[in-house]
């Protein structure tokens, strides 16, 4: 029983290791990605649009879409109230993730917005 | 989810409306023939009307902010130990759930913490 108890106590740290591996409820964690998403893409097209009636061009632009990005980083992370370990497993889905999967949109309302102001 | 969805509808319209006025501001440019460098912030003697247009879009963007924040829907929380992850009710396929395995040899946090004592 002392062998048993003492493998018992080494495996305590690996099995600790274990019991510590991200056991969450993957469903809830889906839901909060996806709601992550949403905004991130809504932010986007709103960022086009007003790039587009405010004129930028080439560089301005793209510094104004990472100014947006930034923002609903800020945002997200004021929603989950600042405790992100009860939402997310680690800080880089509140952060990064989805980061230049706007870039696209924002470049299509980006022209859009902008030919429709100032070309047409 | 219904105010946020107004709120974004409205800064929406707002920034349409910012757009509306950036295309006269721009038909009276070619009037004049001058050239834009950007929407009218430099033309305050002109109309007042024309510093209101970066409000505007500012206070669009504002909006759009608070509505992309809102309405997607809340975050949940993805501890298991946490009050509304609560497990209220087993599945009902139970025929096919064992619990007589290997599982029982592992010690669990329960087990350690009394060891520890």
């Amino acid at each position: 029983m002392a062998g048993h108890d003492d493998s018992g106590a080494s495996e305590k740290k690996s099995s600790e290791a274990i019991n510590d591996l991200p056991t969450f409820n993957a469903e809830n964690m889906q839901n909060n990605m996806r709601v992550i998403y949403y905004s991130r893409t809504f932010m986007s097209i709103i960022g086009g649009f007003i790039a587009g009636i405010w004129g930028f061009t080439s560089l301005m632009g793209f510094i104004f879409y990472f100014l947006i990005m930034a923002i609903t980083s800020v945002g997200l992370t004021a929603k989950a109230g600042f405790t992100i370990h009860s939402y997310f497993d680690s800080w880089n889905r509140i952060i990064l993730d989805g980061f230049l999967g706007g870039l696209m949109s924002f470049v299509l309302f980006w022209t859009f917005s902008y030919d429709i102001v100032h070309i047409f | 989810m219904g105010t946020g969805f107004v709120i974004g509808v409205l800064g929406v319209l707002i920034l349409s409306h910012a757009a509306y006025s950036t295309i006269q501001y721009r038909a009276l440019l070619k009037i004049t023939e001058e050239e834009f460098s950007g929407p009218p912030i430099n033309v305050i003697y002109l109309f007042p009307m024309e510093f209101f247009v970066v409000l505007e879009l500012i206070f669009g963007l504002i909006l759009c902010v608070w509505a992309a924040l809102t309405v997607p829907g809340k975050f949940l929380s993805i501890l298991p130990d946490s009050d509304e992850n609560r497990v209220v009710a087993l599945s009902d396929n139970m025929d096919f759930m064992m619990f007589n395995h290997r599982g029982r040899a592992f010690p669990s946090e329960i087990n350690m913490k009394l060891k520890s004592l």
